[in-house]
């Protein structure tokens, strides 16, 4: 026969439930306490550039920003190069598609900034390698970007201290140069005059047509050698690869110079075809820009005004700790 | 009480068939109002470069895609670094970012069950792409697709290189004029399918050929430049003026052979590849490299990103894309060799 519970047990088997009910409540729910929830930052980075060749490390940076600080981000790039139109059109879509900031490397700053004044874009931007930063502190823009003019004036500099006064210096330069390869290369114009009265003349930079011709063309009526300084990263590829390709080309091209950090012109550095390089910290930039639109997007005021590090490189620096962190970041 | 039953069943009937009509109507709006679609890409590894070459025409598909269909297309990319829980994690993440679709190149290819059960768990579609799963993770869902090349024609195709090239001047294969082609091998990774038959189909057409073959050595270079030049230089030491052929599993190997024989001041030793990598195609160009074997990148990253699109639109996948088994697409191979 069992016997029944007396009322103590009762209690006990009833306030043990509740226990058991509340503690289930309590760990495996959000009825009693609230989980909060985190919030997820959708931003979008639009670039100036067709393809992402010289983003890698930027987009490393911005990768792991992403996890780190709980951010959606979605990088875009143009289907032309340089296509301002293209590129206004890529904020709208991004604005109407939910971002909450957007980064920006513009084709035009001065462009994107009117569209922000015009009400078209109302979300917080971060310009990225430009000359344009906006108006930071305001909550409106901020910018994460590098000093293009001293770069170049830093560059031109080395260059003077190597050259001799019977080799001509060659800017290979196009249309549709970028605002910081302008800046860059005004930066080595001035770096370059200072030291050393060579001649310097500016060669539109056509990879298209024959590579022999290229250099028929750039050692015509000289008979003196050539160091050849290339503002963008894609004309600084395409001249090394040139200078690889055609025999003899070492013989009229003492030197090529630029800026960079992408693996194929890191490589032309190793191989001593690209005699220095200015390199940036692109993974920081990255990184940083990403926690600049997370902080505006919150409402914050980013201030920024500061300029990123930039360095010259030779090859021999390639294996220093220091540049091998840079240019080959582990995320 | 009887006519009370039939107002009850006519009741369920009505508010059977409402629901059907709405979620039907709300479906197919859906459907056609979707503008906008993601797509989650993992790399096995991301400084793989034949990889590296079909995640930038798969980016420049998408773009064509969004211009021509007025869609707008995401890919997020992830690279794996080799790492099967990086991939799994990153899977996660594109699950719990709302992907429509996955695209997995799959870091272990034995261990996509993982990968498949995250995926079917969120009725996320996967496309796997260069690394085969086995047939049974493949077979657990109609909503997996796998995108490859096969790899027993790359390989018939790399000895056909070797095999012409040997009938029209032997002298250029037969260096030291024995008779014999002595050849070394260079492997990809030893769990990667392609691997073996690559390996196998390739000595098999030398055979077949009537090529005069004998085998020095053969080494794993996991599919890496620096490990097949490390490789090289050690055989280039062991059997001095013996190798007259290379024959590698991949593109970048071949490329590390090439770097280690350069380094050594050797030249007219044969090396073969395959993939078709930019590289390889340059060097092929340059003369360093006797041939490889090319697919075309377009075609394999747009049918990735047909069936993606397609599965995330409910769109159907384009009618010139031809499946085996209804989900593997295999992408043809051709010979490139310096004209």
């Amino acid at each position: 026969m069992m016997k029944s519970m007396t009322g103590k047990e009762k209690f006990f088997w009833i306030s043990y439930g509740i226990g058991l009910t509340f503690l289930f409540l309590l760990s495996s729910t959000d009825l009693i306490i609230k989980e909060e929830e985190a919030k997820v930052h959708p931003i979008s980075v639009i670039v100036e550039a067709d393809s992402d060749d010289n983003y890698v490390n930027f987009r490393k940076g911005m990768d792991l920003a992403a996890v780190e600080l709980n951010a959606d981000v979605n990088f875009i790039t143009l289907y032309e190069k340089g296509n301002r139109r293209q590129q206004e059109e890529l904020l709208k879509r991004e604005q109407q598609d939910g971002s909450s900031a957007l980064i920006v490397a513009p084709v035009n700053g001065e462009a994107v900034l009117a569209m922000q004044e015009e009400n078209q874009l109302v979300l917080p931007l971060v310009f990225i390698n430009s000359e344009t930063v906006g108006e930071p502190g305001t909550g409106k823009t901020a910018a994460v970007t590098f000093d293009y003019f001293t770069m170049g004036e830093k560059l031109g500099k080395e260059i003077a201290a190597v050259r001799s006064p019977n080799e001509k210096l060659y800017f290979l330069e196009n249309e549709a140069m970028s605002v910081a390869g302008r800046k860059f290369m005004e930066g080595i114009r001035s770096g370059a005059a200072e030291g050393s009265e060579g001649p310097a003349a500016s060669y539109a930079w056509a990879p298209e047509a024959e590579k022999g011709k290229i250099l028929e063309k750039l050692t015509e009526g000289w008979t003196q050698k050539i160091i050849l300084v290339a503002p963008e990263p894609e004309s600084l590829l395409e001249a090394a690869q040139m200078l690889e390709d055609i025999e003899g080309a070492k013989e009229w091209v003492t030197g090529l110079y630029g800026r960079g950090s992408s693996v194929p012109i890191l490589n032309f550095l190793d191989k001593g075809i690209i005699k220095g390089l200015c390199i940036t910290d692109d993974f920081s930039a990255g990184y940083l820009s990403v926690k600049a639109a997370i902080e505006l997007a919150e409402g914050g005021a980013v201030q920024t005004g500061n300029y990123l590090d930039s360095y010259f490189i030779r090859r021999g620096d390639l294996r220093d700790e220091k540049y091998e962190k840079i240019l080959y970041p582990v995320e | 009480m009887r006519s009370m039953k039939k107002y009850c069943i006519l009741l369920s009937e009505l508010w059977l068939c409402a629901f059907f009509l709405l979620t039907g109507c709300a479906g197919t709006k859906g459907a056609e109002e979707k503008k906008s679609i993601r797509i989650g890409v993992s790399l096995y590894r991301g400084d793989d470069t034949f990889l590296n070459n079909i995640r930038g025409e798969l980016e420049r598909c998408a773009k064509d895609f969004e211009q021509e269909k007025g869609v707008k297309v995401t890919l997020d990319i992830q690279d794996a670094k080799g790492n099967q829980n990086t991939q799994n994690d990153q899977v996660e993440r594109f699950l719990a970012l709302g992907c429509d679709v996955l695209c997995i190149n799959p870091v272990d290819r034995t261990a996509a069950s993982v990968l498949i059960d995250k995926a079917m768990a969120a009725q996320t579609p996967v496309i796997f792409f260069n690394r085969q799963p086995v047939a049974e993770d493949m077979d657990r869902w109609d909503r997996i697709f796998y995108v490859g090349a096969e790899a027993k024609a790359s390989a018939v195709l790399q000895g056909s290189i070797v095999v012409d090239g040997y009938r029209e001047n032997p002298e250029k294969l037969d260096l030291n004029g024995d008779g014999v082609v002595s050849y070394v091998l260079l492997e990809g990774e030893s769990s990667h399918q392609d691997s073996l038959i690559r390996t196998e189909w390739s000595v098999q057409t030398l055979k077949d050929g009537g090529v005069p073959i004998e085998k020095l050595t053969g080494g794993i270079a996991n599919w890496e430049r620096s490990q097949a030049s490390a490789l090289m230089e050690q055989w280039l030491e062991k059997y001095p003026g013996r190798i007259e052929l290379v024959i590698c599993n991949n593109d970048d190997m071949a490329l590390g052979a090439i770097d280690a024989m350069e380094r050594a001041g050797m030249e007219g030793i044969a090396v073969v590849g395959i993939d078709g990598t930019t590289p390889g195609l340059a060097a092929v160009e340059s003369g360093k490299l006797m041939g490889t074997v090319a697919i075309d990148r377009t075609q394999y990253a747009g049918a990735i990103l047909a069936i993606a699109t397609g599965e995330a639109l409910g769109w159907e996948p384009d009618a010139k894309l031809e499946f085996e088994d209804g989900k593997y697409y295999q992408c043809p191979w051709q010979i490139v060799v310096k004209k």
